[in-house]
């Protein structure tokens, strides 16, 4: 994805994040996730990626 | 001072916009009066990044010699996200430009220099407060009012609203500006301190000398850094801004940065993101620039800029029709593109205000997950990086003609090159200019005029002579392109024969 798309990505979700509120905030980046990790194709990658985040959470 | 009862041309402003536009103006033989409230220039450095693409309208205005030399060049920055860099931005930037990318210099430094190459032809009423202003079709009328409390009534044919972001001749047309603000604030302070640091922007998210906080800072000429920090939406701002609460944070980042060299404050000041312009520039024969115009969030450097471009625009046409080598139409083209322009920079502006100063939780988390990953994963870098000014294609403008050649369209800013002992661009700013990339003696006798704004320089550019210009311009034999006295490309042929100046020239001229 090049620089532009993502910043596009990255304000839509932002705006999306907002959107649903605070409660299902979780419930909505939860749903995401798994809609993303449904469409990659490389599990190695993808609990790779968990444990990154995971990791940066707890920072 | 003895003010006159009527004079052709007044700006409302002295600051660095009005200070240019007077600047510019007198570069075409045009006199004004520059009616400023204070007693002279401003105080606090305020504005102190200066573009490219300013820089180049300022030395159109005679000004950009003593900009250089007094001003910091840089052409990057550094982010990091608490004590760790995770970006390093560079702009496009080689030995062979004119100008670096971003001169730093404070605001009354580019007022002093605008006002001194204005020479005699501005004249700046310091001091005098305008109070009421009564336009129409044929100009404006004003109530002055002087230090000593006497109120002067002047008329003008043409008035420009260079007075800021509190603008009374917007108040007094009735306008108001249209958009949103951001709540987020940042405290914005000036202090005195020697460094050896190279010049570049620098800045920390949530660095461990201010936890929660982002800083930004830019080193200026005489030793001055600006520094400024995000303070926390449950904060008093004008507690805040008190230098009993300022100076301690200050001391702790540089403590942090390794700064050890005594400090003083200078300047305090307050700050939220602004994303607000009028819906056209042009009220009869009252037009806005600068901040009167529109208010850009200051992330990306795109409020002095943009109001330089404003004037950049402006002088040229309005010294047109004041010659009435045009109809007052052209100055709609001021609107237009001007307008346009604004839109585009608040984009722009908005998603640097949207990292900077995250106006929701939304944007916050976004943030909070973008600056994690980057330690880690450069693929999300790019949304750190502070989007710096640039400048804005004019699309679809009612003065671009021809069709794009290659790369290039009618609209863009016509690029830069080495020519001769200088630069293209030193030629352009007086008058229209013809490129042709071809052989020499090909396009001579299309030069038209002697001088003034109105006539057509033709300059040629042989390949084997200029291949530099060719590579930016992506040149092949017999392009011509008709540049704006605002550096601006105005139409574009494949080849001499194909060159219709009269048709180009047709929204310009009477």
């Amino acid at each position: 994805m090049n620089a532009h798309d993502l910043d596009t990505a990255y304000t839509a979700l932002a705006n999306a994040t907002h959107a649903v509120g605070r409660e299902q905030e979780s419930l909505f980046l939860a749903t995401l996730a798994l809609n993303l990790i449904a469409q990659h194709n490389d599990l190695h990658n993808v609990l790779n990626d968990i444990a990154q985040a995971q990791r940066l959470a707890g920072t | 001072m003895q003010l006159n009862s009527h004079y052709p041309i007044i700006i409302a402003g002295g600051g660095p916009v009005g200070l240019t536009c007077a600047a510019l103006l007198a570069s075409y033989g045009v006199a004004s009066l520059v009616i400023e409230a204070d007693s002279s220039y401003c105080s606090g450095s305020r504005a102190i990044c200066v573009s490219r693409r300013s820089q180049e309208i300022m030395g159109w205005a005679g000004a950009s010699d003593a900009l250089t030399s007094k001003g910091l060049p840089w052409e990057g920055g550094r982010s990091y996200y608490r004590n760790t860099e995770v970006l390093h931005f560079t702009m496009p930037h080689d030995e062979t430009q004119r100008f670096a990318p971003m001169v730093n210099i404070q605001q009354y430094y580019i007022e002093q220099f605008a006002h001194e190459a204005a020479g005699n032809l501005a004249t700046v009423a310091w001091n005098h407060r305008i109070e009421t202003v009564k336009h129409s079709a044929t100009g404006a009328a004003l109530t002055v009012r002087d230090a000593d409390g006497t109120v002067h009534a002047i008329t003008c044919d043409w008035l420009i609203a260079c007075d800021g972001g509190r603008s009374t001749v917007r108040e007094q047309l009735g306008l108001a500006l249209e958009g949103m603000q951001y709540d987020g604030k940042y405290v914005i302070v000036d202090i005195k301190q020697a460094t050896q640091r190279a010049t570049e922007r620098l800045a920390w998210f949530d660095p461990p000398s201010n936890p929660g906080s982002t800083i930004l800072m830019h080193r200026q000429p005489d030793e001055v850094w600006r520094i400024d920090y995000q303070i926390g939406d449950d904060e008093d701002p004008a507690e805040a801004t008190k230098p009993e609460n300022v100076l301690p944070r200050v001391q702790s980042h540089l403590d942090m940065m390794g700064e050890t060299a005594p400090w003083t404050p200078l300047w305090i000041s307050l700050y939220n993101a602004k994303c607000l312009t009028l819906p056209r520039y042009r009220y009869d024969r009252v037009l806005f620039a600068g901040d009167a115009a529109h208010m850009v969030p200051i992330f990306g450097v795109r409020g002095l800029n943009s109001g330089m471009d404003d004037v950049g625009n402006l002088a040229w046409k309005l010294a047109m029709v004041l010659r009435s080598l045009a109809p007052e139409s052209l100055l709609d083209s001021y609107s237009t593109e001007r307008v346009a322009a604004t839109h585009e920079n608040l984009a722009y502006g908005a998603k640097s205000t949207e990292f900077m100063a995250p106006p929701h939780r939304g944007f916050e988390l976004m943030r909070q997950a973008a600056l994690r990953l980057s330690l880690e994963n450069p693929a999300v870098r790019s949304l750190l990086n502070p989007r710096q000014s640039l400048p804005v294609e004019y699309v679809g403008s009612a003065l671009n003609h021809g069709n794009p050649v290659g790369e290039l369209r009618a609209g863009m800013v016509a690029p830069d090159a080495p020519f001769l002992e200088g630069y293209l661009s030193q030629h352009f700013g007086k008058h229209f200019t013809l490129l042709h990339f071809g052989a020499a003696g090909q396009a001579a006798h299309m030069h038209r005029g002697e001088q003034g704004i109105a006539s057509i320089q033709v300059i040629e550019l042989p390949q084997a002579a200029h291949t530099l210009a060719w590579q930016r311009y992506g040149a092949s034999e017999g392009l011509c392109a008709l540049v704006r006295p605002d550096g601006y490309l105005m139409a574009l042929w494949r080849s001499v024969e194909a060159v219709d100046l009269t048709l180009a020239m047709k929204a310009c001229t009477r």
